[in-house]
Formats: structure tokens, C-alpha cells, sequence
């Protein structure tokens, strides 16, 4: 019984501890969030994003802060889950952070807009790039990514150069993904071409084959992925196995090194849309040695923009003259040509990246280059 | 390409995918048939053999290069590994609870599952491994029907393990053993059969046969991730209740009979892919519900 | 356990044993609760509602697994048909939120019925893959229609008002999820102890016995089914309401098994055991930040040892 006894109270006195810990906020001069998955399946890709917004406030901070004031931030993990999400911006928005820098998974970023609007937290979005976001916006909340449209505008423009007149999509059944390729869909077939095969492949399913197959016996001019580089690999990889010797094309989803590893030499040739990562960023060298000379590791896709992101935050408040949220939120919206190191940044009048900064790239041996 | 065309390459993609659902299977057949438990770990099995493989043939590679020898080795290597973890897994998690109430036991298994998928998980930091092995990517052109040497190798490989599976059981002793504790395990005890070391075999040839698979799922596709048992212990299952649970030609078959399904399924007009695994659950559940014996099972009055 | 029920109780887990004692303690940590709001952050108020959330969730699934003793792994499909009636009829057709309620229910329970009438027949292992077949066939038909959303799902749910008050602020949702959560542990609690809780039990421990006894062993299962997966269809609706979006993400397979999670660590069966294994569920996460991701391997460890050592759970019900 006694045994009994102290299980409880251990579970008692375990919940008591947990709760005061959830309490705990300290005081700082001037609080920035940043909402990234550091848990879950995506924890690589916010873990960078934290790194690169940690050194942007390094720097900040050296050049003497904002408006005098040291700059200290508080992560929110939203592990990629919307209802971890919105924890995670309940847990920035009441440590009364000044404004908001991260969002990396569309899905889980979406329910947090309607957080940070009712508080009116300015929030820089960084990757999170679905058009579904724009109508979400309540008007606090800035895209520094181009977005989905742009996107398909470079993709159906690569098409048509190429000569592509058939053309196959394929994606994984997530929001992104199956987003990317309707707007694709829509935008061929409007320009008075043909979508032969329109297909689904099932997260985690190895075994394409029967789906190659049927792609093949529609002979399109070129196959286009809008997923990401673990199945797009596999995809590649049977698709050149069975004998698809035309263009294959994916999203900025598969731009990682990892595909070309995993797809091997069937990738070569393969064609990509990207966001400026560093490694084709002329801007970005200073910000690459820095990163790798403080993490031991090379920047991924989204670091420049999460870097810029904290950048045109600090650079807001710095306009707006004070921590009040509203200015903020207007300096924001004002922003005329912020020089970042992934492009110039202004918005549109929905919050969204005025001018496209979206790459091309194909493989070549082994690696990704920028396509000329 | 023509139709017959299409028929004739969705024919040998739906084969060699089965080869790859029977190979699994049977590994849940056969610990079904014989301890009634369903493995829900079975398919984590298969994943742990992949990434086994994975780290024998880079330590080999330098001895043998990544050639066929090397591969096979490693196979063998991750088939006993896999074998002594499945084992393992028997020995603390469902021996003792061998009496326990249905419920206990479905939920043990389900927690081994998750400590394997997890586990791995936080070995690997969750990322893709790529799997290289560089084969070459000829093969077999019949007109416009390709089947590549790699494909003809592994089908080849699966049938081989699944003829030496068969001859065990039904021409040794062991096997004989096995079969008698599937139909009784007290009257098995009284004759002095020592029960537990076979259960523990069977375990053992279960689990290998699913690392093989593993590997042979790493060689061919070429990554492997911590997730990616679920689909093909999932899909596996339910070729071994198709084939009838308990019956080992019935989990060849009945891996068979899914691959072909689901390579055709592809082809079916205004029914996109994406509907593919709504057909194949739906299928499992109409069988269990209309014909919970399968192809090729027995009947047999259960107690739950 | 009958041998820790036979031995005499002492200290002040005897004086729990008292029918008036314990409602004294029910009221105090009620008080708390009701109070909690005054002090707490907006982030300590997310959280918890996330666990009186989880809390409605569990206690639905604990109807089907700790009392039934039916192993359901596709328990989200019912949250998700809730949560999406909801979606569909508030975003789509404009209905008063209040209004999808009794729809929501009746979906979820429909679906309890669909799944449940033909398949309760089966062996329990059996019906553990048909729930968890289920649960996908649910998710993956989300995905796929128009009407769901496809895979972005639904976005823009409105807010429902509550006597002119918009519940938009994360008190309101507290205070929501606080009322469910009371809500279903008092019909777990009726339900335990009325004729249909006890026939559950005989089912659960002897099925046979029980069906000799005259008691219809299909339909007190299927009652099982369809009052758990009107919990969670209840669930769904507030969720889809707190969430304002809702995507087949939400729905998966680890949903289910995080649900199970709860009801296991808690002991089925036992109405505040699962209370506190939903907290556990939730809690753990945001307090041990660094472990994230080690999460489900921690989770897992620990319901094999529960399983192991304490099979009727840390916290098991004493029998009569």
C-alpha cells in the first residue's frame, strides 16, 4: 500500500512540477519567437532554421542590438503538428514576444495565423510557403518565401521551353504536394496543353511500379513530382529503371542531397525549382562560413531565409521606432527593397513576396547546380 | 505500348512485388499458426533487417566490393541477426504473457512495435539512409516488357527461401514438431516435445524471413527509413489472412494475389492511385468478415 | 485485483475508499480546475485544454478498451468523422455550430455501428486490424474528396457563439473542454455502474459465461462501439471549432495509438487513471522539450513494462 501511496504522490508532485515549469517566462529586453519543428519528422530542417535565426541575432546583438535593446529569443516547437502548433504560439504569444520569426510545415503553420492576429504578433514566415496561407492571413503575418504560384510560374515556364506538350504530376497526398500539383494542373491545361496522368503515390510505399507503368503506356514528354526527395527517389530511380528516358522534373519539396544519393545515377539530369538556398546564393558566402564555422555543418534550404527573416524583423522594429506591435506590423507592410541574402524583399498587398526568387537547378554529377 | 503490353509488365510488377509481401507473410503466418499472436512487430522486424543489411554490407564492401557475393552476405548475416532480435523480442515481451488475457497481449505487441520503430528513429535522427549499391540496371527486354536482372534476382532469392521454408516444415522433424503445436501444444508437452525451444524456432525462421526481405527492400529500392515497416507489415497481413492465417502456401499465395491486385488495381479507369490502399484494407475487411479462413486456411471453431 | 482488495486499506488511500471522502476530493481538484484559468498564461491554458481535450478522448476510447476489453486501433476515424461534420456543415453550408452537434454524433455513431455490427463477431486480434484498416480507409477517403478539403483539409472554421459571446480566446476553450471532460467522466462513471457496465465486464472476462448468462454478447459490444465513438465524435466537433482548420494529418495511425497510449498508462479501465494517463500524454512532451523526440520509444518502454508487471494497468479496478 505504501508503494501505492508514493506512485501518486510522485504523479501528483510530477504534475505540480511540470505545470510551474510550463509557468516559467523570464524577462528579457526584447523577446523574438521562433516557431520551427525541432521535434517530429521535420526536426533537421527547424533545427536550422534555428540555428540561422540565432545567428542572425548574434549579430544583431554585436551591432548593438534593436533600438538599443539586447535581442533574446524563446523557442516554440511545433513539431510539425497543427495541435502542437498552436500550442506553441500560445506559448510565444504569452511570453509576450515582441514578433514572431519560423514556420516551416504549411499545415501546422495554418492554425497558428489566427493566434498570432488575435494578439496581434507580427509574424515572419520563412518557409512555409502553401497558397492556403495567404487566405488564412489576418494580416499579421508576412511571407518571405514565394509562394505555390510562383512556383508552378517557373515550373510550366520550364516545361514549355523544353517543348513538353504531355505532361504527368504526380504527388504524395499531403497538402503541400497535392497544392502544388493542382496549381500546376490548372495552369497547363490552361495554356492549352495536355495532363496525361495525374497521379497519387502513398507516403512510405516503396513499390512504384505498377504506377511507372501506367505513366509510361500514357508517353508523356515529361513527369513532374511536387513531393519530396524520399519517395521522389524512388519515383526517379524506377522510372529510369523501366526505361523513362524523358524529362523528369520536382519540387522544391526533393531539393536535398539526399535524393540524388538515394535515387543515385538515375538522377542525373533531373530538373528542380528551389528556393535561393546558400549554395547559389552569391550574398549568402559570408552567412555559409559563419554557419558552418559556429554549427560544424553546412546550412540547409530554408537557413538564408529563416536568416533573413530575423533580419527584416529586427530591421521593422528598427523602422517602426517602438516595440508596439501595430507599428511593427505596419513596418512591415511597408517594406520597400529589404536587401536580405536571399533577394529583395517587398510585399504584395496580401502579405506575400512581391518578386519571385525562385531558382531552377538540375543534377549533375551527383550534386545540384544552378540550371543556365 | 499495348495493352497486352501493359497486362504483361503490370503481371510481372504485381509478381515481384508479391514475392515481397509472401516473403513477409509467412513470418506472420507462421507465428500465428502457431502461438495465436499477431506480431504486430513482424513489419518492424523487416525494417530492422534493412537497415542491418545496410551497416553489414558498408563494413564488407571494402573486403568483397558491392558486388552480388557481398549482398548475399549481408543477407544472410541480417537473416540471423533479425532471427536472434525476433527471439529475443519472444523471450522477454510474450513468454510471459502467453496467459494472459488477448487484450495484454495485442497491446505488448504493439508496444514492441513502436520501441523498434522508435528506437531506430532515434538512432538514425529520423533521416532516409540511402541504401547504394550501384547494380546496373539491365535486364531482361521482352519487347516492351523489361524486366531488370536485380528484379529477376530477388524474385528468384524469395521463391528459393520460401521452397527451403517449405521442405523444413514439411520434411524434418522440427517442422513436424511445428505443425503439432499448432493444432495442440499440451498434448505436444506430453510427448515430450520441449514447446518453448520450437516456438522460439519459429520465431527465429519468421523473423529472418523478414529481414531478408529487408534487405533484399534496401538492395532494390535503395533507402531505408525507421517507417517504413508499417505499410508492408499492414499490406503483408493482410496477404497472410487472403491466404488464409496459420497456412504457409496460403501467405505465398496470398502475397501473390495482393501484388497482382494492386499492380491491376493501378490500371482501373477513373479510379485514381490514390485510392489504392482504401481497396486493399476494404478487401482485408470483407474477408475477415465473410471469409475470415481465407484461400487457403482450415476452418476451425475459435474461442476469442 | 483481488488480493489488494482483500488486504485492508490504511493511510489515506482507506480513507479514499469512503464514498464521501472521495466526493470531497472530486470537488476540491474540481475547484482547482475551474480556478486554474485565474493564474495560468495563455500557454499553460493551451495545454491543458489540449489535456482535458485528450482527457474526453481517452475516456471514449476507455469505454470500448478498458471496459468492453475490445482493442480499437482506429479510434481517431471517429474523431475525425466528428471533427469533419462539423467542418463540412459550418464552413460548406453555413449551419450554427451548435446545430452540428447532434449531426456530428450521429455520424460518428453511424460509423460505430458500420464498423462495428459486422465485425464484433470476429476474434479480438482480428478486429485490432480491422480498426486500424478503418481508421486508414477513413483518413484516406479525407484525403481524397472534394469536400474534405482533400489534403490541405478544411480551413476557416468559424468560431461559435455561445449567448452572444464569441469563443475565440483560449479561456473559453479551457472552459469547454473542462465542461466535456466532467461531462464524460460522469457518463463513465453511470455507465461503469449500470446494468450495461456490468455486462461489459462479464463479457471482457469471460465470454462465454456471460453469453450463457443470457447476455447478448454482439449487441453489448456494439453498445461498447457506438457510445465511445460518440465521444469521440463530441471531441471532434470542439476540436474542429478550437483548431478553425482541420487536415487528415490530424487523423493518423499515431493519433489512435497516442489515444491508446492514455487509456493504457492510466490502467483501463479506471476513470481517474485515464484522466491522469491523457495529462501524462500531453504533459510530457511539453515538459521534457529535450526528449521530443524520443517521445513514442519512451512511451512505448513504458507501456511494455505496464503490460509486463501490471497487465490490468498501474492503476487497476478492483472487482466486486
Amino acid at each position: 500500500m505504501k508503494k501505492k501511496t508514493k506512485v501518486f504522490a510522485a504523479v501528483i508532485g510530477g504534475t505540480l512540477a511540470g505545470l510551474l515549469m510550463l509557468g516559467q517566462a523570464g524577462a528579457a529586453d526584447l523577446k523574438i519567437g521562433i516557431m520551427v519543428p525541432t521535434t517530429g519528422s521535420e526536426a533537421t530542417a527547424g533545427k536550422d532554421m534555428e540555428n540561422a535565426i540565432k545567428q542572425a541575432v548574434d549579430e544583431i546583438n554585436k551591432g548593438g542590438g534593436v533600438l538599443g535593446m539586447k535581442v533574446v529569443t524563446m523557442t516554440g516547437d511545433d513539431g510539425c503538428d497543427p495541435q502542437q502548433a498552436t500550442a506553441a504560439a500560445s506559448k510565444l504569444v504569452s511570453a509576450d514576444v515582441v514578433g514572431v520569426v519560423g514556420g516551416y510545415c504549411s499545415g501546422a503553420t495554418l492554425p497558428t495565423l489566427k493566434i498570432y492576429g488575435d494578439a496581434g504578433t507580427p509574424f515572419v514566415i520563412a518557409a512555409a510557403n502553401s497558397t492556403k496561407l495567404i487566405d488564412a492571413n489576418p494580416g499579421t503575418s508576412f511571407q518571405i518565401n514565394s509562394t505555390g504560384f510562383d512556383q508552378v510560374n517557373s515550373a510550366v515556364g520550364l516545361f514549355a521551353d523544353k517543348g513538353v506538350k504531355k505532361l504527368a504530376i504526380v504527388h504524395q497526398g499531403d497538402g503541400y504536394s497535392e497544392d502544388l500539383a493542382k496549381l500546376t494542373r490548372d495552369k497547363w491545361t490552361a495554356m492549352g496543353h495536355e495532363v496525361v496522368a495525374y497521379a497519387v503515390v502513398n507516403k512510405g510505399e516503396q513499390d512504384q511500379s505498377s504506377l511507372v507503368t501506367k505513366i509510361k503506356s500514357k508517353a508523356p514528354d515529361a513527369v513532374f513530382w511536387t513531393a519530396y526527395y524520399s519517395d521522389g527517389a524512388l519515383l526517379i530511380k524506377q522510372l529510369r529503371q523501366a526505361g523513362f528516358r524523358k524529362l523528369i522534373a520536382v519540387g522544391d519539396g526533393s531539393n536535398s542531397p539526399k535524393l540524388l544519393e538515394i535515387a543515385g545515377r538515375a538522377a542525373e539530369g533531373v530538373y528542380c525549382f528551389s528556393n535561393p538556398t546558400a549554395d547559389y546564393l552569391p550574398a549568402a558566402k559570408d552567412f555559409t562560413a559563419a554557419y558552418k564555422a559556429r554549427y560544424k555543418q553546412a546550412p540547409d534550404a530554408y537557413g538564408p531565409l529563416a536568416y533573413d527573416g530575423m533580419k527584416l524583423m529586427a530591421d521593422a522594429i528598427t523602422r517602426a521606432g517602438s516595440t508596439d506591435k501595430a507599428a511593427i506590423v505596419k513596418a512591415l507592410k511597408e517594406t520597400k527593397d529589404f536587401i536580405g541574402i536571399t533577394g529583395a524583399i517587398s510585399f504584395t498587398d496580401k502579405n506575400t513576396l512581391a518578386k519571385s526568387n525562385f531558382v531552377v537547378l538540375i543534377a549533375k554529377g551527383g550534386k545540384w547546380v544552378l540550371n543556365k | 505500348m499495348s495493352n497486352l503490353d501493359i497486362i504483361l509488365q503490370q503481371l510481372a510488377n504485381g509478381l515481384i512485388l508479391g514475392s515481397f509481401y509472401a516473403l513477409v507473410a509467412l513470418g506472420y503466418t507462421m507465428v500465428y499458426g502457431i502461438i495465436k499472436l499477431l506480431n504486430f512487430a513482424h513489419g518492424d522486424l523487416y525494417m530492422v533487417g534493412g537497415f542491418v543489411g545496410f551497416l553489414i554490407l558498408s563494413a564488407i564492401s571494402g573486403l568483397l566490393g558491392e558486388s552480388w557475393g557481398a549482398i548475399l552476405c549481408s543477407m544472410v548475416f541480417s537473416m540471423l541477426a533479425v532471427g536472434l532480435l525476433g527471439v529475443i523480442i519472444q523471450r522477454i515481451a510474450y513468454v510471459p504473457m502467453l496467459q494472459a488475457p488477448r487484450l495484454s497481449i495485442l497491446i505488448t505487441a504493439l508496444a514492441v512495435s513502436m520501441i523498434l520503430s522508435n528506437g531506430v528513429m532515434a538512432v538514425t535522427d529520423g533521416e532516409y539512409l540511402a541504401f547504394s549499391t550501384d547494380l546496373s540496371y539491365d535486364g531482361l527486354d521482352l519487347g516492351n516488357v523489361f524486366i531488370s536482372y536485380t528484379q529477376l534476382a530477388l524474385v528468384i532469392a524469395a521463391c528459393l527461401l520460401m521452397v527451403i521454408l517449405y521442405l523444413f516444415v514439411h520434411k524434418t522433424l522440427y517442422g513436424k514438431a511445428m505443425r503439432a503445436i499448432a493444432i495442440d501444444q499440451d498434448a505436444c508437452r506430453l510427448m515430450g516435445i520441449n514447446v518453448n525451444r520450437i516456438i522460439a524456432l519459429t520465431f527465429f525462421i519468421g523473423s529472418s524471413l523478414a529481414g531478408a526481405a529487408g534487405v533484399m527492400a534496401g538492395v532494390y529500392y535503395g533507402s531505408l527509413h525507421f517507417s517504413m515497416g508499417f505499410v508492408i507489415g499492414l499490406k503483408a497481413f493482410t496477404a497472410a489472412v487472403i491466404g488464409g492465417i496459420g497456412s504457409i502456401p496460403g501467405a505465398m499465395l496470398g502475397g501473390q494475389v495482393l501484388g497482382l491486385l494492386e499492380a491491376f488495381g493501378t490500371q482501373i479507369p477513373f479510379v485514381g492511385s490514390e485510392w489504392k490502399d482504401v481497396f486493399s484494407f476494404g478487401l482485408l475487411i470483407l474477408l475477415l468478415i465473410f471469409k475470415p479462413t481465407g484461400l487457403l486456411g482450415k476452418t476451425e471453431i475459435e474461442r476469442m | 485485483m483481488i488480493t489488494t482488495s482483500a488486504r485492508e486499506k490504511t493511510g489515506w488511500l482507506g480513507w479514499l475508499q469512503s464514498q464521501r471522502n472521495r466526493m470531497i476530493v472530486l470537488m476540491v481538484l474540481a475547484a482547482v480546475a475551474m480556478v486554474i484559468p485565474l493564474v495560468a498564461n495563455n500557454y499553460m491554458l493551451e495545454v491543458l485544454t489540449n489535456a482535458w481535450f485528450y482527457t474526453v478522448l481517452c475516456l471514449g476510447l476507455n469505454i470500448v478498451v478498458g471496459y468492453a476489453g475490445l482493442l480499437d486501433l482506429g479510434y481517431a476515424a471517429f474523431f475525425a468523422v466528428g471533427a469533419y461534420t462539423t467542418g463540412i456543415l459550418t464552413s460548406q453550408f453555413g449551419v450554427n455550430f451548435w446545430l452540428t452537434i447532434p449531426v456530428a454524433v450521429a455520424c460518428s455513431m453511424l460509423a460505430g455501428l458500420i464498423i462495428g455490427g459486422p465485425t464484433l463477431r470476429l476474434r479480438s486480434d482480428y478486429l485490432a486490424i480491422v480498426t486500424l484498416g478503418f481508421g486508414e480507409i477513413v483518413r484516406i477517403i479525407a484525403r481524397n474528396l472534394e469536400i474534405t478539403g482533400g489534403a490541405s483539409g478544411l480551413i476557416g472554421i468559424d468560431r461559435p457563439s455561445f449567448f452572444g459571446i464569441e469563443l475565440s480566446r483560449g479561456i473559453h476553450f479551457y472552459y469547454v473542454f473542462l465542461l466535456l471532460a466532467i461531462l464524460a467522466c460522469f457518463v463513465s462513471y453511470r455507465l461503469q455502474h449500470s446494468r450495461l457496465g456490468r455486462a461489459w465486464q462479464y463479457v471482457r472476462e469471460d465470454e462465454d459465461a456471460a453469453e450463457a448468462m443470457g447476455i447478448g454478447r454482439v449487441a453489448v459490444k456494439l453498445y461498447a462501439y457506438v457510445i465511445g465513438a460518440m465521444f469521440g465524435g463530441v471531441a471532434g466537433c470542439f476540436f474542429a471549432v478550437k483548431m478553425t482548420a482541420i487536415s487528415p494529418e490530424t487523423f493518423t495511425f499515431t493519433q489512435s495509438v497516442l489515444i491508446l497510449l492514455g487509456v493504457v498508462l492510466g490502467g483501463m479501465g479506471k476513470i481517474p487513471g485515464v484522466v491522469i494517463g491523457a495529462f501524462a500524454l500531453v504533459l510530457f512532451p511539453e515538459v521534457f522539450r529535450g526528449l521530443g523526440s524520443m517521445r513514442m520509444l519512451i512511451f512505448g518502454i513504458v507501456m511494455l513494462i505496464i503490460m509486463l508487471y501490471r497487465p490490468e494497468g498501474i492503476w487497476p479496478q478492483s472487482k466486486s
